[in-house]
């Protein structure tokens, strides 16, 4: 029972601490286990609130391309993270790896991103992924 | 003849027209709820003295989510019901999300606008502390100039209540009731019920000033078989302002009836 307890507590505490960046909604809907990587073309830039959204069409062989989602969290933390709105333009070819929506829909929580120039962004969980490559 | 008749008319059409009027006039003042008080915090008269021996609570405070303390809730009746039913599905599936009013860009009420993952801003005034929380941009206000708390049964429960605050030396003691019931409380899956009493003490860190303490207080006798503690810490930034934080600005999230929050409809499977 203690066990049970122990688990529930921190399942409790995991979803209060994944508020801490999204804040208006839970990551529930993400698969955070998995992180997929894809690279693409920036196809609309959503420098907003609550969440900023970076729409990547992702080409497939047959010629078409697929849009991906890529929601990041607020544009508050994310200037206060150093990040601005022309980071991403359209028609910049970027490299993304997210956490996947587990419903399987093309998109998920930003991870980081790889500028065609090399350069990494990151996410806070992803700051070690930075350190490294940058 | 044909005058009186015209007149009876006119003075019938002059009656209801005061009936009206009179209505609307007692209509408005119930729902405004004032009695045409002047309370210090409005008054005339101003000091701003009283300012100059208060703490410094300046800046932005970001809370420290590492730092959360307290004791456990011990919930009762629908709350531990309703509890128990989310801890199994989040125990079975970790895509689980508690339905919350947060998750529709709903503003947190009280008391999670204290501890959202944004900063929070003290404004001392005479007589009044504002509160405001940067995100969603939400406002409650402290009355600390000695008016009293309504009865639970006057006041119309809202998202922040009604909160009376004062000082004890440094800490700032406030009382909140009149929070609408469903808020969260204290961690995702609890909520109040229209019998919420909270209190909070706020003060900064003895040796540390740019740390600033949290402490909570729950008693809500539908929820909570005991009062619950609950402690945060918060750590000052004196380089930033708040910034601007609308949530519906581009909320393209929808939920679907279980409360659950879908994929924008423009990539959803």
């Amino acid at each position: 029972m203690e066990k049970i307890f122990a688990l529930i507590t921190a399942i409790a505490l995991c979803s209060a601490l994944s508020t801490a960046v999204l804040a208006h909604h839970s990551f529930a809907m993400f698969d955070q286990a998995i992180k997929v990587e894809f690279t693409g073309v920036v196809g609309e830039v959503q420098w907003t609130n609550p969440h900023v959204w970076i729409m990547v069409d992702v080409p497939q062989d047959d010629g078409t391309a697929i849009r991906w989602g890529v929601e990041f969290t607020s544009k508050v933390h994310l200037t206060r993270r150093g990040f601005s709105p022309d980071l991403f333009s359209l028609g910049d070819k970027v490299t993304f790896s997210v956490s996947p929506y587990a419903d399987g829909s093309p998109g998920g929580r930003f991870f980081w991103a790889q500028l065609d120039n090399g350069t990494y962004y990151c996410d806070g969980g992803a700051r070690s992924v930075c350190e490294e490559k940058n | 003849m044909k005058f009186l008749s015209l007149l009876h008319k006119k003075l019938s059409v002059t009656f209801i027209a005061l009936i009206v009027i009179s209505l609307t006039a007692i209509i408005t003042t119930s729902v405004q709820a004032q009695d045409g008080t002047v309370y210090p915090a409005n008054a005339a008269e101003v000091s701003y003295a009283e300012l100059d021996s208060l703490p410094d609570f300046r800046g932005l405070w970001f809370p420290a989510f590492r730092q959360v303390g307290g004791d456990e809730p011990v919930l009762i009746g629908e709350a531990l019901a309703k509890w128990e039913v989310y801890a199994a599905r989040m125990a079975i599936d970790p895509n689980f999300e508690v339905p919350e009013t947060t998750n529709n860009c709903e503003p947190d009420g009280m008391p999670y606008i204290m501890n959202f993952p944004y900063s929070v801003e003290f404004l001392f005034t005479p007589g009044k502390i504002t509160v405001i929380q940067e995100a969603l941009m939400q406002v409650r206000r402290i009355f600390t100039d000695g008016r009293p708390i309504p009865a639970r049964d006057e006041l119309d429960p809202n998202y922040f209540g009604y909160s009376r605050g004062h000082w004890e030396g440094n800490t700032l003691v406030v009382t909140t009731i009149g929070t609408q019931p469903g808020q969260r409380l204290g961690r995702p899956g609890i909520t109040n019920s229209d019998q919420l009493t909270i209190t909070e003490r706020i003060y900064l860190d003895e040796e540390n000033p740019d740390q600033l303490h949290l402490d909570w207080t729950f008693e809500d006798p539908k929820v909570l078989a005991q009062p619950w503690n609950m402690t945060h810490t918060f750590r000052r930034d004196r380089t930033w302002e708040q910034l601007e934080y609308i949530c519906s600005q581009n909320d393209r999230h929808l939920l679907d009836s279980d409360g659950q929050t879908l994929p924008p409809e423009e990539i959803r499977n």
